[in-house]
């Protein structure tokens, strides 16, 4: 083993006993290696930080599906997989638009004067706020309302957070209760998604279709659930 | 009554786990996923060859290695008429526009690791691979597999600096 190998072989806790405290005692007394070492560690932390966002997120629906064959019905999971090819192609597009706009919201929400914004920056995060906000809170699917703001579907995540998709006049996207706000979890510009046919087919923006298939855990609810679950502050 | 938990419960268990080490060898989340489908329905097929006692995460996470490299050649070959990949695209349906972007980065750093590196770098940085369990899971010298790993981690420093 070169003294390389020995060295991040120690860093990683592969050596024991007499090879480690040799490796040990000459990172103590060269602080050049010291901070080689500490530069490393922080490296690895900072590896494990951003994967471990992945581990924190409920698993996406067709791979829970996937997992569970022998509980669920056949013919279902097919139709998942089905769901999940078709929409694979489009999720790099909508993953560069989201983050496209989602970052230039950031900024114009930095901006004072924008009290009129649909959406508002706090610790980070995106929320509805104004008139998205109260369409959120108020508005049932089931009953269209004369204002600027449709929503589209009602649903759950597999963690039971209730989600609505909503679309405006130059915009359509998801948002999902977060205490008692509204979070927005996806945002895209109005026909900014696949265009013509697939549309029209499928009713939705294929960009934030694709995200509630991966987001929504079950059915979307049907008009009694949606005002049940109003009447409960959307818990 | 004591039983053990059953494969698919164990299976369901690990999922987050086999997300995790499919994003940090994928390009994308979308392709992070659709491995670990793929993974999942492969397991499933083929659960009859697992020895119950023996350790499932090690066995799921050599059918993840394989099909990734199956998978990585045949786009390998399709690959020099693409787009390289997107860099720094967050995911719209992750908490905080930071840490999304945060894992995109980190990513498309990964990505530019040789596959020999990554998958190294990998299951011992971010899974908690021991040297030897993951040259038993790749099937290579325990020397070859520390060597790709001093590569690897030396390339990611200088690519990621030390924020």
């Amino acid at each position: 083993m070169s003294d390389d190998d020995k060295f991040f072989a120690w860093l990683d806790g592969e050596l024991d006993g007499a090879e480690a405290a040799d490796v040990a005692a000459r990172v103590n007394s060269d602080p050049e290696l010291a901070a080689i070492a500490d530069r490393h560690r922080a490296m690895q932390a900072r590896l494990k930080t951003a994967f471990d966002t992945v581990v924190a997120e409920p698993v996406p629906e067709p791979i829970r599906a996937a997992a569970s064959v022998d509980r669920g019905n056949v013919v279902d999971l097919g139709v998942r997989r089905d769901r999940v090819r078709r929409t694979i192609p489009v999720l790099p597009q909508w993953a560069t638009i989201a983050a496209t706009l989602v970052l230039g919201l950031f900024v114009g929400a930095q901006i004072p004067g924008h009290g009129d914004s649909p959406v508002q920056v706090r610790s980070g995060a995106l929320y509805a706020a104004a008139g998205l906000d109260r369409a959120l809170d108020t508005q049932l699917a089931s009953a269209p309302s004369a204002g600027p703001i449709r929503i589209g579907l009602t649903f759950r995540t597999s963690d039971g957070t209730v989600c609505r998709s909503f679309t405006g006049n130059a915009a359509t996207g998801l948002a999902c209760r977060d205490d008692d706000r509204w979070r927005v979890r996806g945002l895209f510009e109005a026909g900014e998604g696949q265009g013509g046919e697939y549309r029209m087919a499928a009713g939705m923006d294929p960009n934030l279709a694709a995200l509630v298939g991966s987001t929504m855990a079950g059915e979307p609810m049907d008009a009694a659930q949606e005002r049940a679950v109003r009447e409960r502050g959307w818990r | 009554m004591n039983q053990l938990p059953s494969f698919e419960d164990e299976l369901v268990a690990l999922l987050p786990r086999l997300r995790r080490f499919a994003h940090s060898l994928s390009r994308s989340p979308a392709d992070a996923d659709d491995l670990t489908q793929a993974t999942v329905e492969r397991a499933i097929r083929s659960s009859g060859q697992w020895t119950p006692g023996t350790r499932l995460d090690s066995w799921l996470y050599r059918i993840m290695r394989n099909l990734w490299i199956d998978t990585a050649r045949s786009r390998a070959r399709k690959q020099a008429f693409e787009a390289p990949p997107e860099e720094a695209a967050g995911v719209g349906d992750r908490d905080g526009i930071e840490e999304s972007l945060e894992l995109a980065r980190i990513m498309a750093a990964m990505q530019r690791l040789p596959d020999e590196q990554r998958e190294v770098v990998s299951l011992i940085l971010i899974e908690g691979f021991g040297y030897r369990e993951a040259a038993e899971l790749l099937d290579l010298p325990i020397g070859t597999v520390s060597s790709r790993l001093v590569r690897g981690r030396t390339a990611l420093l200088v690519m990621v600096g030390e924020r």
